[in-house]
């Protein structure tokens, strides 16, 4: 049992609970709002610390590897700018602010234990401590959207995590294990032993784990409680959801059908396949939902929808390439959708506001805020120079090398199709009549989540070799 | 492979008829078996031995809620610091910072219900 290895999750729950108390201890509210971001450099410093290691703790349960660094660099970063947006905003629940600030601290924590845990209970423990946080978190602003936001997911969540555990039981029961590579070795065994015959509680446990997870993701038919959920919420816990929440459940799903599903000469479950109808399914239904919706933070819920059917196409091409694409493709959607949810948090602040509708001529009377906006939308469409291109392409590409045409061509032209919501809300801020020429200020902490989410758009789209290679380094633990 | 899948269908239908009839047994059990010798003390309602005082179908306090919580925090707390401090001896000095760690968790959820007045009766 090596705690040093632990060191990032264990600062940032040590952290939640210095922002508790130093929250019972002052009526500022800021200085704990500073606490929490400014107190993320040291388990970001330790995760770095750990670069490059790979070692276990905890009988093999927890694993610290460059693919869960990755991935626990990612949540700290998406929980800085996560708190940079909500210094303003949480005004608006203002005697619970330190709560919110450590629920913040905590759901991440329970992000990184879920990028490292190799062992099905670990897993479902971690994923719980995230999950519990958010649903605390999605009913923050106890209005009713807010409320119902929470009771949704809390339901519907519960109802995923128990089919999540069915499979989990089912594979355990099948196996004898609950460590993801003694699983992977069973079934080889076994399969060896029955002349590749696979047990079928093994298929009914992986269907099931994709259920669960697929929950996790919102992807396309476990989707439903996303628009609603996403639109009540907190803005600044929108932007976490889309932005880390997924990213986790992308990591978990990664990890567990990669070593304890992948490992085996020929496929004990065709897993890839059952990706690449989910991710055909998810995009379309995302993208064709979208196009309606008058609010702009529901049309972001479809259009993360639809991202978790692109980021799908890596998956079903299980290829290292395909896991480097996801992870770069993640960690570009997690700066720019955090981009996008920042700039609806700024103009809602003034406007009060979240149609569509009302956006209309922002870019007279609020041109950066405009710019930046236009720019997140466009890396979500995936034009260049935007991250959101580069990170398209390489799913594809990963996807073609495995023969998935079909699928790839799905993605294009769903690509296609959301460029027209899009530039919809382009198209009101540039063209739009403004409803009067009052300039739109912006305070000072969102400006800096502006500029940091904007700037790593620009950067990782037009510099994306780092970063690919950053990716690639996380993936090749799975696929050696 | 087919008749592999059986099993599972199996196990199904054994996993939803054991609770269901296990359910039904017991009521008609309870039906055949039970004395029915009724008396106005015994159709009561059993409020800690004093004669009932009204509904019970109305609003309670919240801090009734609050209270159980915080009182299932310390229940948790004490059921683990017993076999604790049974095998302290054995256990050593390991056993003793992750209890001290786990008090002090506790602790800062106290002092939190403390400091947000959760524990006055006002």
């Amino acid at each position: 049992m090596n705690l040093y290895l632990l060191g990032p999750e264990l600062s940032l729950i040590g952290l939640a609970f210095l922002v508790i108390l130093v929250d019972l201890a002052t009526h500022n509210k800021n200085v704990v709002a500073a606490l929490a971001g400014i107190g993320l450099v040291v388990p970001a410093a330790w995760a770095v610390s750990l670069w490059g290691q790979t070692a276990s703790s905890f009988y093999g349960a927890l694993v610290v590897d460059s693919y869960s660094i990755f991935f626990k660099l990612l949540f700290i970063a998406a929980a800085a700018l996560v708190i940079l947006m909500s210094v303003q905003y949480s005004k608006r629940f203002a005697p619970y602010q330190g709560e919110y600030y450590a629920v913040i601290l905590l759901a991440t924590a329970g992000m990184m234990f879920m990028a490292s845990t190799q062992e099905l209970i670990s897993i479902y423990i971690s994923l719980e401590l995230a999950s519990i946080s958010l649903y605390v978190l999605a009913s923050f602003l106890k209005d009713a959207k807010s409320s119902e936001a929470g009771i949704k997911y809390l339901l519907l969540g519960a109802v995923s995590s128990a089919v999540l555990l069915y499979g989990m039981a089912l594979l355990y029961g099948a196996t004898g294990s609950t460590k993801l590579n003694e699983i992977a070795q069973a079934i080889q065994e076994s399969m060896q032993r029955d002349q590749g015959a696979v047990l079928p509680a093994i298929v009914l446990g992986a269907i099931f784990m994709a259920g669960g997870f697929g929950f996790k993701i919102a992807a396309v038919p476990f989707q439903m409680w996303a628009p609603d959920v996403y639109e009540g919420a907190p803005t600044p816990i929108t932007g976490f959801l889309t932005g880390a929440s997924k990213a986790a459940g992308f990591a978990v799903i990664l990890r567990v059908f990669f070593v304890a599903l992948g490992n085996q000469a020929p496929l004990p479950v065709d897993w890839p396949a059952l990706f690449a109808v989910l991710s055909a399914l998810t995009m379309t239904v995302g993208n064709l939902s979208a196009i309606p919706q008058a609010n702009i933070k529901r049309m972001l819920a479809y259009s993360s929808i639809a991202h978790a059917g692109f980021i799908l196409v890596g998956v079903a091409a299980f290829s290292s390439q395909g896991v480097g694409g996801v992870a770069y493709y993640l960690l570009g959607y997690m700066f720019t959708s955090m981009g996008a949810f920042a700039a609806i948090v700024a103009i809602s602040e003034r406007l009060g506001s979240d149609q569509i509708a009302d956006y209309s001529g922002l870019a007279r009377r609020a041109p950066l805020l405009a710019l930046i906006l236009a720019i997140c939308l466009i890396s979500l469409i995936g034009l260049p120079p935007t991250v959101g291109f580069v990170a398209k392409i390489y799913v594809f590409w990963a996807a073609l090398q495995q023969g998935l045409l079909w699928l790839v061509l799905f993605g294009v032209l769903n690509s296609v199709i959301s460029a027209y919501y899009y530039l919809r809300v382009v198209k009101a801020m540039y063209l739009g009549a403004p409803a009067s020429e009052e300039p739109l200020p912006v305070s000072r902490t969102l400006v800096v989540a502006l500029a940091v989410a904007v700037i790593a758009v620009l950067a990782i789209g037009i510099f994306p070799q780092p970063w690919l290679d950053f990716g690639t380094g996380a993936a090749i633990v799975l696929i050696p | 492979m087919l008749s592999s899948f059986g099993y599972v269908g199996i196990l199904a239908i054994v996993a939803l008829l054991f609770p269901i009839g296990a359910i039904i047994t017991f009521l008609l059990a309870n039906y055949l078996l039970k004395l029915r010798r009724p008396n106005p003390a015994k159709l009561t309602t059993y409020e800690c031995g004093m004669d009932p005082i009204g509904d019970s179908w109305i609003r309670f306090n919240t801090r009734y809620y609050l209270f159980a919580l915080l009182f299932v925090v310390f229940d948790v707390e004490a059921v683990l610091l017993y076999p604790w401090a049974v095998a302290y001896r054995r256990l050593g000095l390991y056993a003793f910072v992750e209890m001290a760690i786990f008090i002090g968790i506790l602790l800062i959820g106290y002092l939190y219900a403390w400091n947000k007045k959760a524990l006055e009766w006002k």
